[in-house]
């Protein structure tokens, strides 16, 4: 379907969303029921609210618009779900030395470049966490990424990580960019934050970001202010949070943590070297509106990269310069396929595994809240 | 050769899908064969390092960690040695251990279990002090910074 194009039959979208309509009924449900009802309510009110935006992206051709609905609701449930669960196994969100050195720290993906140096040269991981058999276990987010990075190379960005839809919410709040986008070299901020926090975590064997640099220790969890130094920590969480994840990209229009702060995302962009995904600009078809480049929320396209006809390698495949063009110029693409390929096809064969992702690392984490949501409203107790 | 790359880029598309299948499907086996394959264990400046020995007082246990002065590529000039003492039900009041970590420092420590306020005396110069006094995994447990001799 291109630009322009009449949306897909309802017969045609129905047939192609069977095989997502089967997969998510067992891979939301783990094969079961829920015994209780706010559970069961929270597992139809998902599996319904996924398959309905899979079929709105078979039928209407948009992607980025239904993959954002999730996405932005996977990262407000998200923190619900994550810090109502610390609250009720802890107490606190604060993280004590006692959970800290029992291993009780639930392991993020943001830590997994700093992570690696330390681990080949000493087999350790530099982190208080656990290996396997836990919540947010090290090695079950080591599998994780493996898999996404696989599959989708920096398409995880956008479809499974479960921080990046507060600043893509954000980023969508306004109508038009109050400021315009940062400098041509601001955007390899995150890589010179990334080898800084590689060095600096090997060199100190702590994860260096995690204790100085993440916005997201804001809304989730982050050591009581004891000291100066927690002060300090503190400080730079919420100062980060405020300024990347809330104010710039209100004010930009763009993902700016994702964009110019993540190490993870700089990191990630390697991984685009080995998914089967791409997304190209067809330039006999691009009439150099610029609409792509304005709405590409990583700045992943820019002129040189148009005359290329490619997205640039920090591209987050989420779609949006592909709904935006108004020519069908911009289309995802399967690596190693001629100009001549199906763009449709390849579309199919890219939303079928990132939506699949989606649904699978989100949807535990939105019964979850939804379900905690529910009892809150009908008994007045989170848990 | 183009037919071929084609044939290879949907092939490998095509494969997206079971990837994801089995990465979330097969996680828990996937991510014990993973420790299992790379031996990665929790670093000893969060695990605490290898337990050294253990003391058992009858009612309760000391447990000594090894001194742990790891680097990224040798030892550090500090490091760390943990005690741990457990279980909390059976600990006394004021718990009083000497330690001698071979060939790194002694000292002697008291900790008060029902405020977890933590004392050294009787320290050799490499002994620097408290680093941690934490309630742990159903006791109690200190960091003793250490340096190395000269």
């Amino acid at each position: 379907m291109t630009a322009g194009a009449p949306p897909r039959s309802l017969g045609r979208s129905f047939l192609l969303s069977l095989p997502m309509l089967a997969l998510t009924a067992f891979l939301l449900s783990g094969g079961r029921l829920p015994a209780d009802l706010p559970h069961r309510a929270a597992l139809a009110l998902t599996y319904a609210a996924f398959n309905a935006c899979f079929f709105l992206m078979l039928r209407t051709g948009k992607t980025d618009r239904w993959r954002a609905a999730l996405y932005i609701s996977y990262a407000l449930l998200f923190i619900l779900s994550f810090v109502s669960h610390l609250v009720e196994v802890r107490g606190t969100m604060l993280l004590s030395d006692e959970t800290a050195y029992s291993g009780g720290t639930p392991f993020c993906h943001i830590v997994i470049p700093m992570t690696l140096i330390p681990a080949a040269l000493t087999k350790t991981i530099i982190f208080p966490g656990t290996m396997t058999g836990t919540y947010a276990a090290i090695a079950a987010m080591f599998v994780i990424w493996i898999g996404a990075s696989l599959a989708l190379g920096r398409g995880w960005c956008s479809w499974g990580c479960f921080f990046g839809g507060l600043d893509d919410g954000f980023s969508r709040v306004l109508g038009r960019p109050v400021l315009k986008g940062p400098p041509g070299h601001w955007v390899d901020l995150p890589f010179a934050i990334l080898l800084l926090v590689v060095i600096w975590s090997a060199a100190s064997l702590s994860p260096a970001y995690c204790e100085w640099l993440c916005p997201f220790k804001a809304v989730t969890e982050f050591v009581p202010v004891r000291d100066w130094r927690t002060l300090a920590q503190a400080a730079s969480f919420l100062s980060l949070f405020v300024a990347f994840v809330i104010v710039l990209p209100l004010l930009m229009k763009r993902r700016a943590q994702c964009a110019l702060l993540c190490p993870f995302g700089a990191f990630q962009s390697a991984a685009n070297w080995v998914d089967p995904f791409a997304v190209r600009v067809d330039a006999n078809a691009c009439v150099k509106c610029r609409l792509c480049v304005q709405r590409c929320p990583t700045f992943s396209l820019t002129d040189e990269s148009l005359a290329q006809g490619r997205a640039l390698r920090t591209c987050l495949k989420c779609g949006k310069c592909v709904d935006a063009c108004p020519k069908g110029a911009v289309h995802f693409h399967v690596k190693g396929t001629g100009p001549e390929a199906g763009r449709e096809t390849a579309r199919l064969l890219f939303i079928y595994p990132a939506f699949l992702f989606l649904a699978t690392m989100a949807g535990g984490t939105c019964m979850d809240a939804i379900a905690k949501l529910i009892r809150l409203v009908s008994t007045g107790r989170l848990f | 050769m183009a037919r071929l790359k084609t044939l290879a880029g949907y092939a490998w598309a095509a494969l997206a899908v079971p990837v994801v299948l089995a990465t979330f499907l097969g996680q828990e086996p996937l991510s014990r064969a993973l420790a299992r394959a790379t031996g990665w264990t929790i670093s000893p400046r969060y695990s605490g390092g290898e337990l050294a020995r253990t003391v058992d007082h009858g009612g309760y246990r000391t447990h000594l960690r090894r001194a742990v002065f790891d680097g990224l590529l040798g030892e550090r000039r500090r490091g760390f040695v943990q005690v741990e003492w457990e279980p909390v039900a059976a600990l006394p009041a004021v718990v009083e251990e000497d330690v001698e970590v071979p060939g790194r420092g002694r000292f002697r420590i008291s900790l008060d279990t029902r405020t977890g306020k933590a004392e050294l005396r009787d320290a050799s110069p490499e002994v620097l002090g408290l680093s941690v006094v934490t309630p742990f995994k159903g006791g109690w447990m200190v960091r003793v910074e250490l340096k190395k001799p000269s």
